[in-house]
């Protein structure tokens, strides 16, 4: 689904990501861990067509990033660490603007904005501005505006941050279905327990350059994942 | 403690001094003395206005034997500019300061949290309080007669007025926090509010002459009335005068008017400073969907940003009211216009160039889509991860500022086609002038906005009022016409007005053409680059 091969961002002098590769399969969730500065959020935010890299190449269902940008955002959604909204809008006013984005029907959008704003408890607060709400509820809006077209991979920086822990719960419930329906996920996350519990596959990176990655048992072995990313981040 | 907390606010009150506001770096001497200066500047020239009504004033109400009128009149100019300048201050230092919570957390009265916050208020209504206070002192100098008493009483009586002026504007700014919590559509109001404001400013600055010369016909009467309802501003007036009593009493009435408010104040602050007011919360009930296409989409979301914004919406889009204003004032007075433009001895045809400048000069007041880029700010990630071209987001920015533009100005170019009945040729050139200078004027804010952006502000006032794209799109909307009236004048014995509006089309046809051509190319890659 999604297929980054030696993906090299530059800012200034200083190389933010180093040939990386990485490949996410349909069905995966894949767990993205690094020290803060690692470069995950660039290689995230690359390959969503936020930012430009300097080489390599990015695909998203076999569709090059850099030749069809469109094409691979229509079957995309990206979930910031920190969701900056457009704040003059009201929440339904920002679902609908998404979903008119994506050509979303009325139908589909009506039923998917009721299952999943009632799942997260945020139906009631949907007529008010964006500006009125919390961290929390802002994520919430986010990531229900990510799945309203059925995206066919999901990239999330730092999902669970500010989620309550019924909502953290329910995200976690949501990435399974939506990667058994045959969707890929691929997210960066602090939480070492929720990415072993969470993640069919993971991935270390470090001063970025990728120095660990495969399925949660070949990166883990015997030990745990807090285990196992300390030793490598000691490591030179 | 108090002394730290004093010295805390009035670092914050004066912050705009040595600290500039978009880098947050501390002023260098030389750039706090220029400040200074500039401040001086502008300081001067208001003063120089309101020390013109002091000096028509003064004197006959002197000889008239009332001259405790004089500051009873110049006092109510000091207090309206005063409480005008700071309550909406008023209300953000006192209710919303980013350090309440803080200050609350620490072992401090909230008695004294008030008070320190109120004499930043005090602080900031005694610079707008001079402006008209310090020429109203001067002319007074130097046409009343000397008296000793009389000399320190005016020395301080705008150290005293200046308390009656925190006074009201403490409570209009708890007003405005009870008000401005509740109102459905804010920016809409503030908007209203303000243009309400400007209108009635130029209206009544219109009228100052015959107003002045009205009150000093009807001194007598009008002082009658004042004596009574406005008490301590006549023994303000009096303490002027040399009656020391006056200014013991004046004193004494704003005093107790400002501890029963600070009383009052201190009761209800604790909990005002920590809750959240706010309108009645709306609930979302499911309503029928419709759907909308890309553009459409696109469109809708800039509109709502320009909606959602009073600061946007009066800097930029000022021509928006002032067009169909203009046509009104057309209409209305179509005769007279018609009389003055058959006695001035100029060729029609070059009436008919003038007007379609006219148009075009207001339709530049209209600047959408100069702040517009910048406006993205921390937004910018959604319209580069949704599946959306740089070019369709440049596009529903143009759109909404022809949209916002070209529908006035088609109402003004109609109005003034009715009063002017320009020929078949003229009829059709200049709606097609205006609409091309729309058009260039709408690209080039675009390309300005493209070229210059600002996406790291903290307060969207920085890319709308502060931004040099912006000063420039503006200026530069005034300075193309400049330019083509100075060619007419150039080519005036070669090219016939009709002619030469033609020529003007076909430039900005060109202009247009080049413009909307990169904008669609370059613009666009650099949009997605940002």
């Amino acid at each position: 689904m999604l297929r980054i091969e030696h993906l090299t961002k530059i800012y200034g002098d200083k190389k933010a990501v180093d040939d990386l590769s990485l490949h996410i399969h349909p069905g995966e969730i894949y767990g993205f861990i690094g020290h803060n500065g690692a470069g995950k959020t660039t290689t995230l935010k690359s390959c969503c067509g936020i930012l430009q890299y300097d080489s390599g190449e990015i695909t998203v269902d076999g569709v090059s990033m850099k030749e069809k940008p469109l094409v691979c955002k229509n079957k995309i959604a990206y979930i910031p660490d920190n969701p900056d909204l457009y704040e003059f809008m009201t929440g339904i006013q920002f679902l609908n603007f998404v979903a008119d984005i994506f050509g979303v029907s009325a139908g589909e959008r009506r039923e998917r904005i009721r299952k999943y704003a009632d799942a997260f408890e945020l139906t009631a607060d949907l007529a008010q501005p964006v500006s009125a709400y919390s961290h929390g509820m802002k994520q919430k809006l986010a990531i229900i505006s990510a799945l309203l077209h059925a995206p066919k991979l999901i990239i999330m920086d730092e999902p669970f941050v500010g989620l309550d822990p019924k909502a953290s719960h329910l995200l976690k419930t949501l990435m399974r279905e939506m990667c058994d329906s045959g969707s890929a996920i691929f997210f960066s996350t602090h939480v070492l327990e929720v990415a072993e519990k969470l993640c069919d596959k993971v991935a270390i990176i470090k001063g970025g350059r990728l120095i660990k990655a495969g399925t949660m048992e070949e990166v883990r072995g015997d030990m745990s994942l807090e285990n196992v990313f300390l030793e490598l981040e000691e490591e030179k | 403690m108090t002394k730290a907390l004093f010295k805390k606010q009035m670092m914050e009150v004066f912050s705009w001094l040595y600290k500039d506001k978009k880098s947050g770096k501390l002023r260098t001497a030389k750039g706090i003395a220029g400040y200074v200066l500039l401040y001086l500047i502008i300081f001067g020239f208001l003063g120089a206005i309101f020390y013109v009504v002091a000096d028509g004033l003064c004197e006959p109400l002197v000889t008239m034997g009332m001259g405790w009128l004089y500051w009873c009149l110049m006092g109510l100019i000091s207090i309206f500019l005063g409480v005008f300048g700071s309550v909406f201050n008023t209300y953000a230092s006192l209710y919303q300061a980013k350090d309440n919570d803080m200050l609350l957390s620490m072992p401090i009265q909230t008695v004294r949290i008030l008070l320190v916050r109120l004499s930043g208020v005090y602080a900031m209504g005694l610079m707008y309080e001079l402006i008209a206070m310090i020429p109203t002192v001067i002319v007074w100098f130097l046409k009343a007669p000397f008296s000793g008493s009389g000399t320190v009483c005016v020395l301080l009586i705008p150290v005293v007025l200046s308390v009656l002026i925190l006074t009201l504007s403490a409570i209009l700014g708890w007003a405005v926090a009870l008000i401005a919590g509740k109102l459905k559509h804010k920016n809409i109001v503030i908007v209203i509010v303000s243009l309400v404001f400007i209108a009635g400013y130029y209206y009544l600055w219109g009228q100052a002459y015959s107003m002045l010369q009205s009150l000093l016909l009807n001194a007598e009467r009008i002082g009658g009335k004042m004596k009574t309802a406005l008490y301590p501003l006549y023994h303000m007036g009096l303490a002027a005068e040399g009656k020391p009593l006056s200014m013991l009493i004046f004193t004494a009435i704003i005093g107790a008017l400002f501890v029963m408010v600070y009383v009052v104040l201190s009761r209800s602050f604790l909990k005002l400073a920590t809750t959240n007011r706010g309108a009645a919360k709306a609930v979302y009930k499911e309503q029928k969907t419709k759907t909308r296409s890309v553009g459409s989409a696109l469109l809708q979301k800039e509109l709502r940003r320009f909606l959602g914004s009073s600061n946007y919406m009066l800097n930029c889009g000022l021509g928006i009211i002032l067009m169909p204003i203009g046509a009104i004032a057309l209409v209305w007075k179509a005769d007279m216009i018609q009389e003055m433009l058959a006695a001035v001895p100029i060729e029609r045809a070059v009436l008919f160039l003038g007007a379609a400048g006219a148009v075009c000069l207001l339709t530049a007041m209209n600047d959408i889509t100069a702040p517009s880029v910048s406006l993205e700010g921390k937004n910018l990630w959604l319209a580069q991860v949704l599946p959306v071209s740089g070019r369709q987001v440049l596009m529903a920015k143009l759109k909404l500022h022809l949209l916002l533009t070209l529908i006035p100005a088609a109402v003004l170019t109609v109005a003034a086609g009715w009063v002017l009945k320009p020929g078949t040729a003229f009829a059709i050139l200049i709606p097609l002038a205006v609409l091309l200078f729309v058009l260039f004027m709408a690209s080039m804010g675009l390309l300005i906005g493209l070229k210059m952006p600002n996406l790291d502000w903290s307060s969207e006032v920085v890319p709308i009022k502060q931004s040099l794209g912006v000063m420039l799109a503006l200026f530069g909307g005034w300075a193309v016409i400049v330019a083509f009236t100075g060619l007419y004048v150039l080519m005036d014995s070669i090219l016939k007005p009709l002619a030469y509006l033609l020529l003007v089309c076909i430039v900005l046809l060109a202009g247009c053409g080049v413009l909307l051509r990169w904008l669609m190319t370059k613009g666009a890659e650099i949009f997605e680059a940002l």
